[in-house]
């Protein structure tokens, strides 16, 4: 621990890169799955050649990847954000259109009937039902983001990765258990205050019995039977 | 006023689901469709705030095509009341009561005031303002969603199968809790069900759909009973629609007989003149206040000493009695059925008796009504 401790400056770099290399491509995964997400939904013959994608997206070894973009983006931190990006969309796409599905058919009508708009409806009924959904993959999504991120060390930006090569070359494990309990800590942080944000954001599932999402089980995983491919 | 014109709905694949309908449905009235499941009754309903588009003919909402008006629009100026609610479950109750003034652009604390006063008019409690639709049981629940319906205080109120979701003690309430609104608020209402006995009870007027989307029959709800176009819609009716009618004619009807009505304070001998008077076997005891106490047989009287009081006598139980200004002919005819003596009494609003009704005077009634009928349904209030 005191290797920890003299080195705490040099963590503290890494940690903030590793932790801007991981939630930086969950970010924009949401930005980008919210509305294609939507669109699926509304269109349905989007939704399977989108989701053919996604499961590529998934199925991309994550190193290739890095290796094809040096040409492209360099040695930036682009290299690891883009390959992130689309990994978490991979998780990210499915949900939004499972959340926005699970939307109970009636409530649905009754917006109809009300007189909403169907940009309304999503705004203002759909989406704020397909929170927990959402956010259960926002989870997964996270928690994976915050693992792989240390692969980009392989080419030299990796955030707490750094410490795995730097600890393998000169043979000093406590280098490479201190980044490892660092990471299953940030992941394991990240994860509450993503639930602490879904309580928050969905005041009204408090009492129920049955809440969508409360478990990270519940997230669409590519390709799974949840995803409601065609 | 709704006017269906030559209305067709066929869904591709060819099912007809509503065919060459021609109905209207005048202001301020509570017209039930009706009808087994499939029969194109909700088809119809929808097509009146264009959830579903008809695919021949056009329907008038005052004397406009709905299809002139854009259907948000359109929607916000009816209400709609949905089967199992359709509830916001993400919405406070007075948030999904105001959803309909809030669309329209009002400011929320308006809006709000708005939900409250809603809250009063459907008999739900204040303190349920903040809480979420999961908290409250099925029936609040539907009250909700009519309370929602009515928010932007639209003047056609369309209600698909609203109380089908919850118990029958529950739906019995909300039904009479829909009439005494109906009552107040003389909305155009359109109620769509598969209960009969729902459409007889609520309806001013009500269609009966044969299975394949035409209408067998458009009558008030005692004419349907009394004379069903054919056979279908009698049986559709089901049975003892006869003793069903009855409900629409008021017990006022009734030539009660008080005669052998006596305070427990006259003597044996007056009760024996006055049964004997009358030609009745039973005669009714009362207290000083005039609330009946219960039956006092001739045989006994006759072997009593007629110098004694009805105070000395043990009585048999009154049983069921009926309110002569509120109840009909049937509540009348199943007091005299649950009798032990055959003979029921008919009490005013404050339990006092008015008079006593036996089978003979049913029956007389009964016929009377039948003649003078004009159709229109004179229901009890």
């Amino acid at each position: 621990m005191s290797w920890a401790w003299d080195n705490r400056a040099l963590l503290g770099h890494y940690l903030v890169q590793h932790l801007y290399l991981a939630l930086l491509p969950v970010l924009f995964g949401i930005v980008v799955a919210i509305p294609v997400g939507v669109m699926c939904v509304r269109y349905r013959w989007t939704w399977p050649p989108v989701l053919s994608l996604t499961s590529i997206f998934y199925a991309m070894p994550s190193l290739a990847l890095y290796l094809i973009l040096i040409d492209y983006t360099g040695l930036t931190d682009w290299t690891v954000i883009i390959p992130l990006t689309l990994f978490s969309l991979s998780v990210l796409i499915p949900n939004v259109v499972d959340g926005l599905r699970s939307v109970p058919p009636p409530v649905r009508q009754a917006a109809d009937a009300m007189g909403f708009g169907s940009l309304r409806r999503v705004v203002q009924v759909e989406l704020p039902l397909a929170v927990p959904v959402i956010i259960a993959g926002m989870r997964v999504a996270t928690v994976s983001s915050i693992s792989l991120v240390s692969v980009g060390q392989l080419i030299g930006i990796g955030g707490l990765g750094y410490f795995f090569i730097d600890g393998v070359q000169r043979d000093f494990p406590t280098e490479i258990y201190t980044a490892f309990i660092l990471i299953i800590v940030l992941a394991l942080l990240a994860d509450s205050i993503l639930v602490l944000l879904r309580r928050w954001l969905t005041p009204w599932e408090a009492g129920r019995k049955v809440r969508p999402g409360s478990r990270i089980l519940t997230a669409t995983w590519p390709g799974s039977s949840a995803g409601g491919a065609p | 006023m709704i006017t269906f014109e030559r209305v067709t709905k066929r869904y591709p694949g060819g099912t007809v689901a509503v065919d060459d309908l021609n109905l209207e449905i005048p202001d301020g009235q509570t017209m039930v469709l009706v009808g087994p499941s499939g029969c194109g009754k909700t088809t119809t309903l929808r097509m009146i705030n264009r959830l579903i588009d008809p695919s021949e003919g056009r329907i008038l909402l005052d004397g406009r095509d709905v299809a002139q008006t854009k259907a948000a629009q359109l929607r916000r100026g009816i209400g709609y009341v949905i089967q199992q609610s359709g509830l916001f479950p993400h919405r406070t109750i007075e948030d999904n009561i105001a959803t309909v003034p809030l669309l329209n652009g009002w400011p929320k604390a308006r809006a709000r005031n708005r939900a409250r006063e809603l809250m009063d008019l459907v008999g739900l409690e204040q303190a349920m303002a903040g809480r979420y639709p999961y908290q409250l049981s099925g029936g609040q629940q539907q009250r909700v969603g009519v309370a929602r319906a009515l928010a932007a205080d639209p003047p056609v109120l369309l209600m698909d199968e609203p109380f089908s979701a919850v118990d029958p003690i529950v739906r019995a309430s909300l039904q009479d809790e829909l009439i005494r609104l109906q009552a107040e608020l003389h909305k155009t209402v359109v109620l769509v069900t598969h209960d009969v006995e729902e459409a007889i009870k609520v309806g001013d007027q009500v269609a009966v759909f044969y299975p394949h989307g035409k209408i067998a029959q458009i009558d008030t709800p005692e004419h349907l009973l009394g004379s069903p176009a054919d056979d279908y819609v009698e049986n559709f009716l089901g049975f003892d629609r006869g003793i069903r009618r009855l409900g629409f004619f008021p017990a006022t009807g009734l030539d009660l007989e008080i005669e052998t009505v006596l305070s427990e304070d006259a003597t044996i001998e007056q009760a024996r003149q006055a049964a004997k008077r009358a030609g009745e076997s039973w005669v009714l005891v009362t207290d000083e206040h005039r609330l009946p106490r219960g039956w006092a047989a001739l045989a006994e009287l006759e072997t009593r000493d007629g110098q004694q009081t009805l105070r000395q006598l043990t009585l048999a139980p009154y049983g069921h009695t009926f309110r002569v200004g509120q109840d009909s002919l049937r509540a009348a005819l199943d007091a005299t059925i649950l009798s032990p003596t055959g003979l029921a009494v008919g009490v005013d609003d404050q339990g006092t008796v008015v008079g006593i009704t036996s089978y003979e005077r049913l029956r007389t009634a009964i016929q009377t009504a039948e003649k003078t009928d004009d159709g229109q349904g004179a229901r009890p209030s």
